[in-house]
């Protein structure tokens, strides 16, 4: 039987993966998407308004599998969608959690949907403050790729008229809740933004799907399709152009590559047999997640690529990036005390952020450079988390718990890491994972620029609850454990220099020219903001940088 | 009920709006468990056999529940069943065991010493004379350091417990029983830094 060739092999199916086999396909490209997952069911897999009381440990998991869960995300809403069996080590001293959704549309089936644009003060953060290097690319180059996105997923948002977070095409933007108007005049008091946030979430029907029905479950799935996730939104355009093979359960191993060392292949496990399995394409996708694209080229080791295809740099795996995440501030507002219950996490959402107002007009201003973003959240949620703060017991414990539940108000730091020699991605030369391939190992340390700006969110975000009446108890003890955030970047750097970058301004790996990183790796570091969008609209361009190759033969159609 | 009503009207325009969805995969099975009545979500047997505790160590952990969240002028702990759910937890949880254990018998034994008596062989009054040093920082006594962690724990279980059940869910009015047909906008935006709000509601 003569093999069979696709077009293009996609690796993963999440944000990157997602855009590029809509993008292919309905582009006529033939393409065998594999997925290390399977395929979810949204009437079985999603909590589907489900109460806690209906289930066994009404939302709080089973105590005797604590130590199991991969983090806040891998709860009993939700059983079975997080990955358990395949292990990844860290280095001595590394602490790290990664919680890694591996079913088909990855974590966007479970994200959290902010998704402001990259900027120039990002992509020229090197020249103004001299700390690491430039993006390849400029604002104006990709901004009409984040419209066309935008105009595709529907993001909720306003106008704001700050070039450091750029304005985009926006429905509407969620309302202020009362918690909003009263920190935002706190805000106004002490000179830091307090602006609606950028929100893949839908507050009018579009793109075929129904506005957001306020329920308040997004984060264990969405049963209408209201905010962008792959399998609901991608995935149907890119099976409907019949152009599409998508493998589940297809555990991607490495690279596989002709006698000149391009690439010409996948090679996966398929996990239900266990057995190795090897799929042919024209060129290969890797939209993996930052880490796990890593894994993959770095144990794609051939007589052409001793230390990992596309390695000639011997950047491949380094310059890992994360986010900071932590609670700056926590505390309530007591002029919402023993008021109406309002419903205000039924977005369960950041409906509002503080984008960076730090080192704008001076990168040096602050004691650290760049800038770090924050999410104010609170007021009447799922469950009463502050209720065992309050004191005593009885009647009085019983309505204070109830004159509370409008005031909660916390503070969430994103803040961005900088490339450090130290922060990298490698193979644990030991260790194997439970089909025989070598683990990533991860080596990664918080900076101390980075634990300035949380110092600093500490002092600001208190000062702000304090300014708006509102009364501090607290933050953090520390920021979370490095990989929470689930915005790690970098291993695939994007530059102009083959000697310095792994892949160029396009994605493209400069050593292998129909191989493309199509996620956070290419990016080269987290900024303030969120990483979805951008992988969705550099993928954009990736992708059309491919079309470009086989329009004009280059790479030639299977 | 009004309140239900307008849920189940809301719930249908959201149906009726979502049929754009419908050609996508899963739908169906959707709107069927949307569909759903949630209300009988809790239903418990006439009398509960203990997993965990003893049918005398249940009797206390029931009493504590109830003293935490009383039934007074709205259900408390006793109608949302919180000790069965107390029960079930540290049945599953290795780790809170012992410390159930160890917090029961110093209870009991702090009473005898104290009062003569057990804690259930104590009047309302005396019972939460006990726990008031226990549930007080301001109030805190020395030597029963053991007593305030087992009483923490139980208020921690007791407000798992109740806060997660239907009956908890009305007595905070938590707006997740109901949905919403716009993205729900603070109601006093002529007032944004609420100083002028109704009085306190409760």
């Amino acid at each position: 039987m003569p093999k069979q060739v696709y077009d293009v092999i996609v690796v993963g199916s999440g944000a990157g993966g997602g855009m590029a086999i809509k993008t292919l396909c309905e582009a006529g490209l033939k393409v065998c998407c594999i997925n290390a997952g399977r395929r979810l069911d949204p009437a079985k897999d999603f909590r589907n308004h489900r109460k806690p009381w209906q289930m066994k440990f009404r939302g709080f998991g089973d105590p005797a599998k604590r130590s199991e869960s991969v983090g806040y995300m891998d709860s009993e809403w939700v059983p079975g969608v997080w990955e358990h069996e395949i292990r990844y080590t860290t280095a001595p001293g590394t602490e790290w959690t990664w919680p890694r959704c591996w079913a088909v549309g990855g974590k966007t089936n479970f994200w959290g949907r902010s998704s402001a644009r990259f900027g120039d003060i990002d992509f020229h953060a090197a020249s103004l403050d001299g700390y690491d290097v430039d993006w390849p690319l400029t604002y104006a180059e990709i901004a009409p790729y984040y419209s066309r996105v935008e105009r595709m997923i529907g993001v909720s948002s306003s106008v704001q008229n700050r070039p450091s977070n750029p304005d985009g095409e926006y429905l509407p933007p969620f309302n202020f809740r009362c918690l909003d108007h009263i920190l935002q005049k706190g805000a106004e008091k002490i000179g830091v933004p307090y602006l609606h946030d950028r929100i893949a979430q839908l507050t009018v029907d579009h793109a075929g799907h129904p506005a957001c029905h306020y329920c308040g479950a997004c984060t264990t799935g969405c049963d209408t399709g209201s905010f962008f996730s792959t399998p609901w939104r991608f995935l149907p355009l890119a099976e409907a152009t019949k152009n599409l093979e998508l493998r589940t359960d297809a555990l991607a191993k490495d690279i596989l590559v002709d006698e000149n060392g391009i690439a010409n292949g996948v090679a996966y496990i398929d996990r239900k047999t266990r057995q190795e399995v090897e799929v042919f394409g024209r060129a290969v996708i890797v939209a993996a997640t930052n880490v796990e694209t890593a894994r993959i080229w770095l144990n794609s080791k051939s007589r052409h690529w001793p230390t990992g295809i596309a390695n000639s740099s011997g950047q491949l795996g380094r310059n890992l990036c994360d986010h900071l995440y932590g609670e700056s501030a926590y505390g309530y507002l007591p002029q919402l005390l023993g008021q109406p219950s309002f419903p205000d996490s039924v977005g369960d959402n950041t409906i509002v952020w503080m984008p960076r107002w730090q080192n704008l007009r001076n990168p040096h201003e602050e004691k650290f450079i760049r800038g770090y973003s924050v999410y104010p959240g609170g007021g009447c949620g799922e469950y009463p988390w502050y209720a065992t703060r309050a004191e005593g017991f009885g009647s009085s414990f019983k309505r204070e718990v109830k004159r509370r539940y409008p005031t909660p108000v916390s503070f969430t730091i994103q803040a961005p890491t900088l490339r450090l020699d130290a922060n990298f991605v490698d193979i644990d030369p030991e260790v194997k994972d439970a089909y025989g391939i070598p683990c990533a190992r991860i080596h990664f340390q918080w900076d101390e620029n980075v634990l300035k700006m949380w110092e600093h969110s500490k002092q600001v975000c208190a000062d702000l609850l304090r300014a708006a009446g509102g009364v501090v108890e607290g933050s953090g003890n520390s920021p979370n454990v490095p990989g929470w955030s689930l915005h790690d970047t970098g291993t695939c750097r994007m530059g102009r220099d083959p000697m310095k970058f792994v892949t160029n301004a396009f994605g493209q790996a400069h050593d292998v020219p129909n191989l493309y990183a199509c996620d956070a790796s290419v990016f080269l570091n987290c900024t303030d903001k969120t990483t979805t969008i951008s992988i969705m609209a550099f993928t954009l361009r990736s992708c059309e940088h491919l079309l470009e190759k086989f329009r004009r033969g280059d790479i030639k159609r299977a | 009920m009004a309140g239900q009503d307008l849920q189940r009207r809301e719930m249908l325009r959201i149906m009726a709006t979502a049929a754009a969805a419908s050609k996508f995969p899963g739908f169906a099975k959707w709107a069927f468990i949307c569909s759903h009545d949630s209300q009988d979500g809790h239903i418990r047997p006439e009398s509960y056999q203990p997993q965990f505790f003893s049918t005398s160590e249940y009797a206390l952990i029931e009493r504590l529940t109830e003293l935490i969240i009383p039934s007074d002028t709205t259900p408390g702990a006793k109608e949302a069943g919180v000790a069965e759910f107390v029960d079930f937890m540290v049945a599953h949880d290795t780790e809170r065991q012992y410390p159930m254990r160890l917090g029961i018998t110093w209870l009991n034994a702090h009473c005898e010493r104290l009062l003569g008596k057990a804690f259930l062989a104590l009047s309302g009054a005396q019972q939460v004379s006990v726990l008031e040093p226990l549930a007080h920082k301001a109030k805190h006594r020395e030597g029963e350091e053991d007593g305030r962690k087992f009483f923490s724990a139980i208020k921690e279980l007791t407000v798992m417990g109740f806060y997660t059940t239907e009956i908890g869910y009305k007595e905070i009015d938590n707006p997740a029983l109901k949905f919403y047909a716009k993205s729900p906008a603070c109601p006093h935006t002529d007032d944004p830094e609420h100083k002028h709000l109704p009085p306190p509601k409760w």
